[in-house]
């Protein structure tokens, strides 16, 4: 077995132990789910329902005329109760429709259809219509990336889960592998691409063994196993792993001719194209040390995360940090009304003791950021130029390139907030920018 | 749970560290100083270990009077500070004067570090910087002398086979010690020159540490034979005496002021080494490697741009995608 990789990255402790043998189950419904209006990259939904109305799993809610958005759906049955303005993950607070759920939920009776039938347009209105973006966190709208430009000659199934901690791509790989190859066959057909290439890195040996039977038969599919290092799975470490080529700084993976989706998106592009069904549900792990019973649960767009660690048994001793998304990517939180979205691949649940310090020191140079940057910046000098303010400097160093992985706030030895310093970078260097022109 | 308290965390990701701190870095150069540490002691007794712990002293006690005098956290737990005065103290012969090497380690951690800012804002090596300061104002250490004099303390006789350091023996045409003997212990010239092999014991522990990589030692050692051989000298004897051993694998690798990339760090070991031989053979046989390795210092931002590497994507890679990623209307 010939196990591809990239340059630099760093090599993390998994912890997927906790849930990786855990079978996604579906948790039960909470009494509320907040439903944002915005949580794709491109324009906000506007509210196409207002306080009192009834809502169906599955009713567009959401909408908006311009090309990058998705559409917003209810996910559950109930009674819309606000369209206001609600905490997000990420710190601010976004338009979102609050919806009272019904103690009663109808048989949602998806229209099943065959998918062999459809046609490129078919299934891009299909995708576009369920409001699917990237389920592995960037959330960007899935009908924009499969409009490419440019001839494609490989689609990528992001199958890495390079983030610790992570298993929910890893049990859906196991448990939903027709579906997957099946969205993935979709996708192909819609970029026209001769080759289908899963990147799965080797610690997921069983996703490996599961592919390789269900893609025997299948022309122009392959599995590519790849090392266990971070990030494998950004797109563009993927793309140089997989195909060798690199994507200039500034472009994207069609200008390589390479497109790329994760797990869950071929999942969802399936339900979508089989059943007609939008997303409002979606598989993500609920894990930690200080998680009672680390699990994979399906559970509906906009439940907030307090119902699902309530459902997976709370936390074990004193909780010190709870994470939305990976350990590396994700976004701590500080309440626990806050809805899981459609990005979201993750809770967890850190102990005190897990909790990284907070107090740095000046860089001491001694290069290891450099070393692991798989972006090949300066994270040294991009940190410490943003630190003090020299952010024409930050830019010339690379700052714009920076991806915020985190490989180089995790080796470094002074403990500095890079990644904090680069997005205040990327703020200041772009607002200098839009006053230029 | 919502009558469960939490205090929870709030702050940006990543939310993992590796086990990697600067106080473990100095820990491990600490260690790596031991072998050459315990040479100098078996050779001086007394005389070393005295000298060793004013510098350790005079380090911990100018960075903790700075720190305050600025109003600054104290970082003494970091461990550069004692790096910076066992380095000096290392840099000294044995019949130095506790006053000089206690002022050179107050200009080393005080003006040199922390004036400059503190550890990682300074540009020069600050105990080479403290070492050097002795030659610079000699006329204040002279002073010194006159009034210190009568504080010497009785450590009787030093142990030395001669005063003369192997590079003076070189110079003069007298009689010199066998490479073996250079090789692995002799006690000529400063403490830290009193064994080649503990020096490399050191350094091989730090390189397999992966605290400092082989590019500057590699390049400023090549660098020091071959000029030397150029210089006409036995290249053996300029590698292993003096300065070369210490300044090669704990001050020119010194992280703070040293280049960053491989490139960069190759360019300034091999300057240091080039420099070194033409101070030693031109100018006199004692601070060559201090004084190129300062002198590089001051060029480390400028070598570091100078070898900047280009982003992922900015060199061409995988031109085999003839047609892929072309736009359409051009191919169909």
């Amino acid at each position: 077995m010939t196990v591809k990789t990239f340059s630099r990255g760093v090599f993390l402790p998994h912890y997927k132990e906790f849930s990786e043998n855990k079978s996604i189950t579906a948790i039960p419904l909470p009494k509320e789910v907040v439903i944002p209006l915005h949580q794709h990259t491109g324009a906000p939904c506007r509210a196409v329902v207002k306080p009192g109305d009834e809502v169906k799993a599955g009713q567009r809610i959401g909408e908006s005329d311009a090309f990058v958005t998705a559409f917003i759906h209810a996910s559950v049955d109930g009674k819309v109760k606000a369209v206001e303005p609600r905490p997000y993950f990420t710190g601010t607070n976004v338009e979102s429709v609050v919806i009272e759920v019904d103690a009663k939920q109808g048989e949602t009776a998806w229209q099943e259809r065959d998918v062999s039938k459809l046609n490129i347009d078919q299934i891009k209105d299909a995708i576009k219509n369920a409001g699917i973006v990237g389920m592995g966190g960037a959330a960007f709208p899935t009908h924009v990336k499969l409009s490419p430009p440019t001839a494609i000659d490989a689609f990528i199934v992001n199958a890495c889960e390079c983030e610790p901690f992570l298993t929910c791509d890893h049990r859906m790989m196991v448990e939903m592998t027709d579906a997957l190859i099946a969205g993935a066959r979709l996708i192909q057909k819609v970029v026209s691409a001769p080759r289908v290439i899963f990147g799965v890195e080797t610690n997921k040996p069983d996703a490996i063994q599961a592919l390789n039977a269900k893609i025997a038969g299948e022309t122009g599919f392959q599995v590519v196993p790849l090392d266990v290092k971070y990030p494998q799975g950004s797109e563009k470490q993927l793309i140089k792993a997989v195909c060798d080529r690199e994507v200039p700084p500034g472009k994207l993976p069609f200008d390589v001719g390479v497109v790329v989706q994760n797990v869950a998106t071929c999942i969802a592009v399936y339900d979508a194209c089989r059943y007609d069904k939008p997303l409002i549900e979606r598989v993500l792990t609920v894990t930690g040390d200080a998680a009672a019973r680390p699990q994979n649960i399906l559970a509906r767009i906009g439940t907030p995360i307090s119902h699902i660690i309530e459902h997976c048994g709370g936390f074990k001793g004193e909780a010190g940090k709870v994470i939305m998304g990976g350990p590396m990517t994700g976004w701590a939180q500080t309440r626990l009304d806050i809805p899981i979205v459609k990005g979201t691949s993750g809770i967890l649940l850190f102990s005190q003791a897990m909790v990284a310090e907070t107090q740095h020191m000046a860089c001491v140079r001694c290069g290891k950021c450099v070393d692991h940057c798989p972006m090949f910046l300066y994270p040294n000098y991009i940190g410490t130029y943003a630190e003090t303010g020299r952010f024409d400097l930050a830019a010339e160093w690379g700052a714009m390139d920076c991806f915020e992985c985190g490989v180089c706030v995790y080796v470094c030895p002074s403990n500095r907030p890079i990644v904090q310093f680069v997005r205040e970078a990327k703020r200041q260097i772009a607002a200098a920018r839009a006053a230029k022109n | 749970m919502a009558d469960q308290k939490l205090s929870l965390t709030l702050s940006s990701s990543p939310h993992l560290r590796s086990s990697d701190t600067v106080a473990n870095a100095m820990q491990d150069v600490l260690l790596a100083l031991c072998p050459v540490t315990i040479v100098s002691i078996i050779f001086f007794k007394l005389h070393a270990v005295f000298l060793i712990l004013v510098c350790l002293a005079a380090a911990a006690l100018t960075e903790l009077i700075f720190r305050k005098a600025m109003n600054k956290p104290s970082s003494l737990h970091d461990g550069s500070a004692l790096v910076t005065g066992l380095l000096v103290a290392l840099c000294f012969g044995p019949a130095t004067a506790w006053w000089t090497a206690a002022l050179c380690t107050f200009i080393a951690v005080g003006v040199a570090k922390e004036l400059m800012g503190g550890l990682g804002w300074n540009r020069f090596n600050p105990a080479l910087f403290g070492r050097v300061s002795v030659i610079m104002l000699i006329p204040i250490f002279t002073y010194l002398s006159s009034i210190f004099v009568r504080l010497r303390p009785a450590l009787g006789a030093i142990d030395m086979v001669t005063q003369a350091t192997p590079l003076a023996l070189l110079k003069q045409g007298a009689g010199l010690p066998s490479l073996a003997n250079l090789f692995v212990a002799f006690p000529g010239g400063a403490l830290g020159e009193t064994s080649a092999l503990a020096l490399i014991l050191g350094g091989a522990y730090l390189l397999y540490k992966q605290h400092i990589t082989w590019e500057i030692p590699g390049a400023m050692i090549i660098a020091v034979f071959v000029v030397a051989l150029l210089f006409g000298q036995n290249p053996l004897y300029h590698v292993l005496s003096g300065g070369v051993l210490i300044g090669a694998f704990f001050m020119a690798t010194d992280w703070v002021t040293s280049p960053i990339t491989p490139q960069g760090k190759l360019i300034f070991g091999a300057a240091i080494g080039v420099l070194l031989v033409i101070f030693r053979v031109g100018l006199g046989p004692t601070e060559g490697t201090a004084f190129s390795i300062l002198i590089m210092n001051a060029f480390v931002p400028y070598i570091d741009r100078m070898t900047k590497r280009p982003k992922f994507g900015e060199v061409a890679v995988g031109q085999s995608a003839v047609t892929a990623g072309q736009p359409v209307s051009k191919t169909s």
